[in-house]
């Protein structure tokens, strides 16, 4: 994850809160918001590796595929559930967001564009967008809903979720006008805040 | 490996759960590795239904390796050049601590039948009473699996400070309904022994052998799985000469009448029974009307759970209910649910990740 990224994600996440990361990887976000805000917090991550990681760093984690196990959660009452960069690598992305919003009352979402100029270029090319934030070959690539800035906003509106708080970062993974203002084509990612109405 | 082994004599008395009080009692224990100046390296491991104090080592050439010793040892996954290990026979046990194989101090005859009913509370509350004597304030772990799991979720619930961490190993909050059907099973095998005689066996200078045996071959079935079992022995016929009964034909038979055999030379059966219904009985949530998270809430210590996937005794998700009381009341615990090789018995070895994953949870903040 990228500076900018985890600082946006830290200044949504408020002191105090119960906080769940799916994906949490080695545990790094949720040790500074621990130590930062004092927030409990779980991880879910299905990589021994990093579960090995967030267990050395002292943090709660759950050997979960997070593509059978978000309902399992639904008693625990989270203010905020995190899914980094992780949506579009999930068998049914929209199943997901409504489970997480049972669980938590917020939730921070952070998806790759595919309207990104960049991948849209490649894309005219006749070929597959290999960008920072989508690295991989198309066959090695774990992604399997990609979507736009507008799909995701589209899927939020029809789900009845609330956008709180949105964010874009172009591919250098900054803050920029043009990602701001026109993000459908100038964002390589999109970070939101989002709610139940 | 260095063991220390000790009877610890304790005059201050324990109520028990029952109703009923040891005016005095004794712990049979071991320990390894050295208590630090602070006393904060210390680590109690409980040990399952047929375990005792030996843990780890051996401390003759005659005596066998303990219980545990694939994860306790200079260097291993609770590596005693770091902490000081220490491991008691249960009361009620077989192997030194108070139980129906002592004198009862107010008679001055054995205890036999007659040995109150423990339960995995009053384990804890004497195992407690253990780290006064030892002048420890604070368990840097506790740590066990199955019965001994148990307890060790039992010390996080009855002494929120006076634990930092909990290992919690292929287990339950309760024993299900299946379990407490095994157990039973069990019990009617060495209560139908002819030579068991309603517990007094002692006072006939008998032993119910066969009862015992029966038991434990039941038991040895539900430690092991299909999987498993089929892996190790497969439908392969045993060996004429190494036969331990006549009517054996498969491997597997002739494994399961040596371990019934060796068992039921060692092991009392009033011990037997009394263990059993110490884990039948025990609920953590008991003590709240059934709600698991109401007595979860009082849990200071950072718990890891540990279950394994061949494990159905006590499966995966007896585990994960663990993992989701612990979260739904803010409690810090891990969960991982490992590939286990052995079935329940999977918590007794040392596999790779398992070993990394302890240490890890050891050197954690």
């Amino acid at each position: 994850m990228n500076t900018s990224l985890i600082h946006i994600i830290k200044k949504w996440i408020p002191e105090k809160s119960k906080v769940i990361d799916f994906g949490c990887g080695d545990g790094s976000l949720l040790k500074d918001l621990i130590d930062e805000k004092k927030i409990r917090g779980y991880g879910v991550e299905i990589d021994h590796n990093k579960i090995q990681e967030c267990i050395l760093k002292g943090i709660s984690v759950i050997e979960k595929d997070i593509d059978e196990g978000i309902q399992d959660f639904e008693s625990c009452n989270f203010d905020v559930a995190v899914m980094a960069s992780s949506i579009q690598c999930l068998k049914e992305p929209h199943l997901a967001l409504r489970k997480m919003l049972k669980l938590s009352k917020q939730c921070i979402v952070t998806l790759p564009n595919l309207g990104f100029w960049k991948c849209r270029l490649d894309l005219a090319q006749g070929r597959m967008p290999v960008t920072p934030n989508l690295p991989s070959s198309w066959y090695e690539t774990k992604n399997l809903h990609l979507c736009t800035i507008k799909d995701f906003e589209t899927l939020c509106f029809e789900e009845g979720f609330v956008i709180n708080e949105r964010f874009f970062l172009n591919d250098k993974g900054a803050k920029s006008a043009m990602a701001s203002t026109f993000p459908n084509t100038f964002a390589s990612e999109g970070i939101y805040l989002i709610a139940k109405k | 490996m260095k063991t220390k082994t000790e009877l610890i004599k304790f005059n201050q008395g324990l109520d028990l759960e029952s109703g009923a009080r040891l005016n005095t009692f004794d712990l049979m224990v071991e320990t390894y590795g050295e208590l630090n100046k602070d006393k904060d390296n210390a680590i109690l491991v409980c040990h399952a239904f047929s375990g005792n104090h030996h843990a780890a080592g051996k401390s003759s050439d005659n005596e066998t390796l303990g219980w545990w010793d694939e994860v306790i040892g200079p260097g291993k996954a609770i590596d005693i050049n770091k902490f000081f290990v220490v491991c008691s026979n249960n009361l009620g046990g077989c192997s030194g601590s108070s139980g129906p194989l002592s004198l009862n101090p107010e008679t001055n005859e054995l205890y036999g039948k007659d040995f109150p009913l423990v339960s995995v509370t009053d384990w804890v509350n004497s195992q407690k009473l253990l780290s006064d004597y030892l002048g420890i304030s604070k368990w840097h772990m506790v740590a066990g699996g199955s019965l001994g799991g148990m307890q060790a979720l039992q010390w996080a619930i009855s002494y929120p400070n006076k634990l930092k961490k909990a290992g919690i190993f292929a287990t339950a909050t309760k024993s299900s309904t299946q379990n407490i059907a095994m157990n039973e099973v069990g019990r009617e095998a060495i209560r139908k022994d002819k030579n068991f005689m309603e517990g007094d066996y002692l006072n006939h200078n008998v032993k119910p052998k066969s009862g015992l045996k029966t038991a434990r071959m039941l038991g040895h079935i539900t430690y092991s799985s299909e999987d498993i079992m089929d892996q190790k022995f497969g439908r392969k016929f045993q060996d004429i000469k190494s036969k331990i009964e006549g009517t054996v034909d498969y491997e597997v038979e002739n494994y399961l009448q040596y371990k019934g055999e060796k068992f039921s030379d060692t092991f009392d059966a009033n011990s037997y029974i009394l263990m059993t219904k110490a884990m039948d009985g025990y609920d953590a949530s008991f003590s709240s009307n059934g709600s698991l998270e109401e007595v979860m809430k009082r849990i200071k210590a950072k718990l890891l759970v540990v279950g394994f996937d061949s494990d159905w005794l006590y499966p995966p998700k007896r585990s994960k209910e663990i993992q989701l009381a612990a979260m739904n009341v803010d409690v810090q615990c891990s969960c991982v649910i490992l590939k286990g090789e052995q079935g329940h018995d999977s918590f007794l070895f040392a596999s790779d990740r398992y070993v990394k994953i302890i240490q890890g949870f050891l050197d954690s903040k």
